[in-house]
């Protein structure tokens, strides 16, 4: 008798849970966007007779349920749980490294040399039309080596980046490598996002004004602004465990001079920053309201000169630093850019400084000219 | 998908509806399964279905006459020929062209999910009839549900006709069972998702790498992984398959009795994929005259049913290279080394099949030569002996390869029933208790493993 209520007892127990979560999640009303993720999720697959022969519509209508799952975020978090549970360092491609930095990881198989050397010609050539300097910036992985887990495999951007000083001539290469290396016990990346801090690109400022023979500009670390101490970045998304959450700031000084901002052509602006993003999970945004294909900023510095930016997002908390050294800056963001280069270069970068300003790794994937 | 939708509809009508009307269901139900992944090749199996029960009754019909023995070799060529022209032709195709110089041009036929597995059902059916060991199924709807049952029908285990005969027309389904039956179903699954698929994410990771530049230590860490994810995903399913099976009123046979605990390759065989070995052994090996005539016939079908266990397992050679492999070390067994290992002690018998086995599966997981090649070099330490490489994949995986090791042993079986069998009250509750949390534990973190997604592949593609 108790051997059959323990078996009712089992049998109830787990159809219930089953039950449950299958009408909780026939109720669940569809996600477009999962902010977490930070993707769009999957909807629900048109049928036909075409795409349920070849097999696409039973597929699509697969992923469609799983994405769209009841407690979809939360399955996720258990699952990460249950990685940690087990140990592992290494979690969707991020490292949980010491002192609480997530660093993402770049294995060095994934960067194999001939696709880098595609990558390098192209930007020799560049660097030869249009008499270009280069900053690549190394990725947190690479500096903050002392807080990867034990015996960790990483990309080695240092030998990288010594073909790219080859490759473009050391009056054209700027080594950020190195300052970023010698302050590397300094707040310079974030611990839960793949950005540099504006600390890291105060650095990289001090190395560019050092290489092009500039004083720099009077800017005071100790006096830097946060603007929000509950940054999670991407990288935290990507585990979404509980952590400790990063703080953005700034140099106030570059505000002290009025600018206009004309974003893609159209909107302007007066601010190098955009607040409204400090409200959502995407705070990096702050620095020149995220991503932009191509972005014009006018100053008052009275030099005369311009300068044309090619760059990722790394670039975007350093730019506010470069406001002093000249009158107007023009910021080109390949990935987000949807018109054609050369026409832009001619109009733009004629009389301008050329700058090339990318973390290696987004060099390697994204960087582009033809 | 499988879970929250088909399972909870599917066994509430299959519960609701009376008697007879349960095997329409399965029926039903087996047919929109196998559509769901095989929109199109679902006719196909509905033909070999038709074919095979229509030869059932025609051997009984002509029992006794010439006849009866046509129908059966005609049945045999046609299951044959289904599972040749969609699984091998594109192989032969390309081994003429590769030994002629020839350019005839590939097929490129989707292979029909689990076609290797509902054949041999279907043959084993009517060569029974034959046999007279089995009566034959004048029910079409039965014998339908006999081949196109969804628990089994994609990963196995095989089933006999015999095996589930009276099942088929008369089952009884008790609340024990159906409550043995999930908790099969709950713990294959969780093997499937909690550790097939993550300790395959090791070997994904291995195998993607150059074999030239990995250490011995790496190249052994990644062949254990993919050892223990192909056991863990395979008799997963097969654990899924029976604990639903038994959920439905069914009791299918065994198929994994923890192989990696065998002291010989004789035992492992014994152990891994039972039922495909018993298959074999059955409808070749003793057809062939097994052990009766004489050590030389004998090697010389041990040689014939691997070679034929190989190249089931996929159209390639490195298949068949897989299965010479078992051969050689089952004829060396029944040789002297069987004797020898018996006189040892058991570890050094686990520590000799485990290596056979390791080195048979760079075969089995690698295609060609080339890989083949370098891996085993890598294995045997001509890329360096270890390197940091190893010890980061070793430490991230330490914990999850040592629960693979624990879970791949009885242990936890014998905890299980040393405490349900225990008169102690304490231990009763103890074992009722635990029961339960680990069943919703094994359910619940499964729900989030297929959630995620990352890495969730489907080894038997090739089957």
């Amino acid at each position: 008798m108790k051997k059959r209520s323990n078996a009712i007892f089992t049998v109830a127990l787990l159809s219930a849970i089953v039950l449950i979560f299958t009408a909780a999640d026939l109720m669940g009303e569809d996600r477009v966007f999962s902010e977490t993720e930070n993707r769009i999720l999957a909807a629900r697959p048109k049928f036909s007779a075409e795409s349920l022969l070849k097999g696409d519509y039973t597929g699509s209508y697969d992923t469609y349920v799983t994405d769209q799952f009841v407690g979809r975020d939360k399955w996720i978090a258990l699952k990460t749980g249950m990685d940690v549970f087990l140990l592992k360092k290494e979690i969707g491609g991020v490292y949980l490294g010491k002192d609480g930095y997530l660093l993402e990881q770049h294995l060095p198989e994934a960067y194999p040399l001939l696709e880098a050397e595609k990558r390098l010609e192209l930007l020799e050539r560049l660097v030869k039309d249009w008499n270009a300097d280069v900053m690549l910036v190394p990725t947190a992985d690479n500096i903050l080596t002392d807080k990867l887990p034990a015996y960790a495999p990483y990309f080695r951007q240092d030998e990288f980046l010594d073909r790219v000083k080859e490759r473009v001539g050391q009056e054209h290469y700027i080594d950020v490598y190195s300052a970023l290396k010698e302050h590397s016990g300094e707040e310079i990346y974030y611990h839960t996002d793949h950005h540099w801090t504006s600390l890291g690109a105060w650095y990289g400022y001090l190395t560019w004004a050092d290489f092009k023979g500039l004083k720099p500009g009077d800017f005071d670390p100790a006096g830097m602004e946060e603007v929000t101490g509950d940054f999670l970045g991407t990288l935290h998304s990507k585990i979404n465990l509980s952590w400790d959450a990063d703080s953005i700031s700034y140099f106030p000084e570059t505000e002290a001079r009025p600018v206009t901002v004309t974003y893609d052509f159209q909107t302007g602006a007066d601010s190098l920053y955009e607040r409204k993003h400090l409200e959502t999970k995407n705070k990096y945004g702050f620095f020149l309201d995220d991503n932009h294909g191509f972005v014009e900023i006018e100053t008052v510095s009275n030099t005369g000169k311009t300068l044309f930016l090619i760059k990722d997002s790394y670039a975007n908390c350093l730019i506010p630093l470069l406001t002093a050294h000249y009158d107007r800056i023009c910021v080109l963001d390949l990935r987000y850019f949807r018109g054609r280069l050369y026409p832009l270069l001619e109009e733009y970068a004629s009389e301008a400084d050329l700058l090339v300003l990318y973390n290696c790794i987004h060099f390697l994937e994204d960087f582009q000219y033809s | 998908m499988f879970l929250f939708r088909f399972l909870p509809i599917f066994l509430i009508c299959y519960y609701v509806f009376p008697g007879r009307m349960k095997n329409f269901i399965l029926f039903l139900g087996s047919l929109f399964f196998y559509a769901w992944g095989e929109p199109v090749y679902v006719l196909l199996m509905l033909f070999s279905t038709a074919v095979d029960y229509f030869h059932g009754r025609l051997i009984e019909k002509y029992r006794g006459s010439a006849r009866a023995r046509a129908f059966l070799v005609s049945s045999v060529i046609i299951n044959l020929s289904l599972l040749c022209f969609f699984k091998y032709a594109d192989f032969l195709v390309q081994t003429v062209n590769g030994l002629f110089g020839t350019t005839i041009p590939l097929l490129k036929l989707g292979l029909p999910i689990g076609i290797s597995f509902y054949t041999f059902q279907t043959m084993s059916y009517t060569i029974d009839v034959y046999r007279g060991e089995a009566k034959v199924q004048k029910n079409l709807l039965d014998f339908g549900v006999f081949v196109t049952m969804f628990p089994q029908l994609i990963a196995g285990p095989i089933v006999k006709y015999r095996d589930v005969e009276e099942r088929l027309y008369r089952r009884s389904i008790s609340i024990e069972a159906v409550s043995h039956g999930m908790r099969r179903f709950c713990t294959g699954l969780a093997k499937k998702v909690l550790l097939a698929n993550n300790i395959g994410l090791l070997w994904n990771e291995i195998s993607g790498m150059n074999f030239g530049g990995i250490s011995a230590l790496t190249a052994w860490i990644g062949v254990t992984a993919f050892a223990f994810q192909i056991y863990f995903d395979f008799s997963g399913y097969s654990d899924m398959a029976i604990g639903l099976g038994e959920m439905l009123g069914f009791s299918f046979p065994e198929n994994f009795r923890y192989p990696y605990i065998s002291s010989s390759v004789t035992e492992f065989w014994r152990r891994w994929h039972i039922s495909l070995g018993s298959w074999f052994r059955e409808y070749v090996y003793i057809p062939l005259g097994g052990n009766r005539k004489g050590l030389p016939r004998q090697l010389v079908n041990i040689l014939i049913v691997w070679m034929l266990t190989g190249i089931w397992h996929g159209a390639g050679w490195n298949f068949l290279l897989w299965g010479l492999w078992f051969a050689f070390f089952l004829s060396l067994e029944k040789l002297f080394l069987g004797k020898l290992l018996a006189a040892l002690p058991r570890m050094i018998g686990i520590l000799y099949n485990s290596v056979v086995v390791l080195l048979g599966w760079v075969l089995f997981a690698l295609e060609t030569p080339g890989q083949i090649f370098g891996y085993l070099r890598a294995l045997f330490g001509f890329g360096g002996l270890l390197d940091s490489q190893a010890l980061y994949l070793g430490r991230e995986y330490l914990v999850l390869l040592l629960i693979a090791v624990a879970a791949s042993t009885p242990l936890g079986a014998r905890l299980s029933g040393y405490l349900e069998g225990s008169r102690g009250g304490g231990r009763q509750a103890l074992y009722r208790v635990g029961e339960k949390v680990i069943l919703v534990g094994f359910l619940l973190l499964s729900v989030a493993g297929i959630v995620d997604a990352s890495y969730n592949p489907f080894l038997y593609f090739r089957f």
